[in-house]
């Protein structure tokens, strides 16, 4: 359906896409995942015929979709890492202009607008300012307004930064909906691997303006059968302690998170008790330990030796 | 294209307050530096000490029969009590068969009404001489030509054109100010990600730039034509009769201002620096165009080449011209060709500087 052939954008020196090979088939939710500053929303950019490329093509349906932008802006639905609104008027008022823009008039619009209110939980504000809204709210009419022209594909960036863990279930379980029972292909990009995990059937990894890997979600972990992860959380932080554990044979790779560290290891050796001894030898006090199943999060790690929020 | 400029003004109804508040520094200003007096006769202490009481009010009987000045009654000593406390700037001394001013600081009217009084004196004079050589009383002048005055020019005197001046400068420099204030939005929707959202629709730029900018013209013609009417109607300033070449020249000179508005903000990207930007511009343009005083007491030949390059100038002239003279829109001609040329190159400029902005 949606497609891109080493697409690649350059600003002045800088190559802020490189090469990036994309598919979305009808009705699929895609992820892609990425820290921030990866070229997440260069790509979307680029895909949704806002910003040219400095090479490379975008091709919907078979056809360059640079050259007949307004085919595939018609049935596409960009939802903006920012809120896009105009926030001194009404849900109501944001939503009918967005509505007429995209052709809607009369009794169509009406009950388009009515019935995307609903969707989103706001019909009991739909008069108030969008500048009284709460993020959340604010957040779920963004995606609204997204949703009047019932687009066939859904493009959306970052949606749910900075809200609150109760709007972002809201609005993944919506977009969750969508794609299931209407039918939208969704691409979805975001820093947060479980959103990613939850919503998506395949998942792109991005870094540095380049697809490091791609897959379904277990097709990714896959990367990490032959390896686990130990939490080990400790009382007080020990460089001491980190850096005896990096310097270990056995241990791919280690990272600070929250009060303790996360090791990479491959799968069967016993490092249980050498982790105890060496914690003893830097007078570490080891507080808990967790053999964890792998995450998105640690096939981001484990192959660009950062994570994702770093 | 229709949708956007309805959005746009849906949203200043929304927040009116940047043009109200605007149309009511023209009016204030306006009404200070100009309107209240606009339409006074200028009173002139008149006083003799050789003349009996009933001689001065038949030379004042006289003097008062135009009504450019009001000639007032009054005793020297008033008179100069007045003058030494700058409370009169000038007054008429009358003698039995001549005249003297006591003038107290300079003033712009002192030239006209020295004219005036020159006049009237020498004509009295010279019929007091007939009457005396030919014995004979209550003569009259009669004009044997009579000139038809097809303009407001010659009844227009120099605080008149002046105040004038000020009426347009003021009323074009405040719409100024609220036209680029307003385009801010423009900058703001490109911030907040409206435009691009704009941008994934099926609307097209061009759609999306005159829909903006259509709503921007309208907004400013009607800023100025509003505080013109205001002016007129509340105030009862003349800006006389000649309706279509006033809209021609407002459209032409918003234009103007709404393509100067696109050039700054392809210039300088982010709401915050165009209100440090706009002030800094527009006062500029205002000053150096002879918004705040005549260019004709401006000497110095770079500020009047600067001059030249300021709408504001050719605004102003073409609106004078209009209100003055009657120019018509052929005579119009160089005033208005100079705001639509301006209005072309900024555009030009502007949208190309802008769209090179949101490519990188």
């Amino acid at each position: 359906m949606l497609e891109t052939k080493d697409l690649t954008k350059v600003f002045k020196k800088t190559t802020a896409v490189n090469q990036v090979n994309i598919y979305l088939e009808k009705g699929e939710s895609v992820g892609l995942l990425g820290p921030n500053g990866a070229g997440k929303s260069t790509t979307i950019s680029m895909i949704s015929t806002l910003l040219p490329p400095t090479s490379g093509e975008v091709r919907f349906n078979g056809e360059d979709a640079l050259k007949h932008s307004q085919r595939l802006r018609k049935v596409m639905g960009v939802v903006p890492q920012e809120i896009a609104l105009y926030e001194e008027l009404s849900a109501y008022e944001n939503m009918r202009f967005f509505g007429k823009v995209y052709g809607l008039r009369g009794k169509e619009l009406e009950t388009r607008v009515q019935d995307v209110l609903e969707l989103i939980g706001l019909t009991d504000r739909k008069k108030d300012a969008i500048n009284t809204y709460s993020g959340g709210m604010k957040r779920r009419i963004n995606i609204g307004v997204t949703l009047l022209h019932e687009p066939e594909i859904l493009i959306m960036d970052e949606p749910t930064v900075g809200i609150d863990p109760q709007s972002r279930n809201y609005i993944l379980d919506m977009i969750r909906t969508l794609n299931r029972e209407k039918d939208i292909t969704v691409l979805y990009t975001s820093h947060y691997m479980e959103e990613v995990e939850k919503l998506c059937d395949r998942v792109y990894i991005m870094d540095h303006g380049e697809i490091i890997a791609s897959g379904t979600n277990e097709e990714l972990k896959s990367i990490l059968s032959n390896e686990e992860t130990i939490q080990i959380h400790v009382h007080t932080l020990s460089p001491a302690f980190r850096d005896t554990l990096s310097k270990h044979g056995s241990v791919r790779k280690v990272t600070e998170e929250g009060q303790g560290y996360k090791v990479i290891a491959p799968k069967g050796e016993d490092l249980l008790g050498e982790v105890f001894e060496l914690a003893k030898q830097t007078k570490t006090k080891i507080t808990g330990v967790a053999i964890q199943t792998p995450t998105l999060e640690d096939v981001f790690l484990h192959l660009t030796g950062r994570t994702l929020r770093d | 294209m229709w949708t956007v400029f309805k959005l746009q003004w849906l949203r200043l109804f929304k927040q009116p307050v940047l043009m109200v508040t605007f149309l009511g520094l023209t009016l204030l200003f306006v009404y200070f530096l100009a309107g209240a007096q606009g339409t006074q006769t200028i009173s002139v202490p008149t006083y003799s000490e050789e003349l009996t009481s009933e001689e001065l009010n038949e030379w004042i009987d006289r003097l008062n029969e135009e009504e450019t000045f009001l000639f007032v009654e009054s005793d020297y000593e008033t008179v100069y009590d007045n003058i030494r406390m700058n409370e009169t700037a000038f007054a008429l001394g009358l003698t039995q068969e001549n005249y003297e001013f006591l003038i107290g600081r300079e003033d712009m009217e002192i030239s006209t009404l020295i004219q005036y009084v020159d006049q009237i004196f020498v004509t009295e004079m010279r019929l007091q001489g007939v009457e005396t050589d030919f014995g004979l009383t209550g003569l009259e002048v009669t004009e044997f030509i009579e000139i038809e005055t097809r303009s407001h020019a010659a009844a227009v005197s120099s605080g008149d054109r002046y105040r004038l001046g000020i009426v347009v400068g003021m009323s074009l420099y405040f719409s100024v100010f609220s036209i680029l204030f307003l385009m801010i939005n423009l900058v703001e929707e490109k911030q907040t990600g409206t435009w691009n959202r704009l941008i994934f629709s099926p609307l097209t730029k061009t759609k999306i730039y005159l829909g903006q900018l259509t709503h921007y013209l309208l907004a400013g013609m009607i800023q100025i034509g509003l505080a013109f009417l205001i002016l007129r109607v509340l105030v009862g300033i003349d800006l006389g009769t000649n309706y279509l070449e006033m809209g021609v020249i407002i459209f032409s000179f918003v234009f103007a201002i709404v393509s100067l508005g696109m050039l700054l903000m392809g210039i300088v990207n982010t709401p915050q620096q165009l209100q440090v930007v706009i002030p800094i511009v527009t006062t500029s343009m205002a000053m150096l165009g002879g918004a705040f005083w005549p260019l004709e007491v401006v000497t110095n030949r770079l500020l009047l080449f600067l001059g030249d390059l300021m709408p504001i100038k050719y605004g102003m002239e073409a609106m004078v011209d209009t209100i003055v003279h009657d120019h018509t829109l052929s005579q119009l001609i160089v005033p208005l060709s100079a705001l639509i040329l301006m209005g072309i190159l900024f555009m030009g400029v502007g949208i190309n500087l802008m769209e090179r902005v949101s490519d990188n």
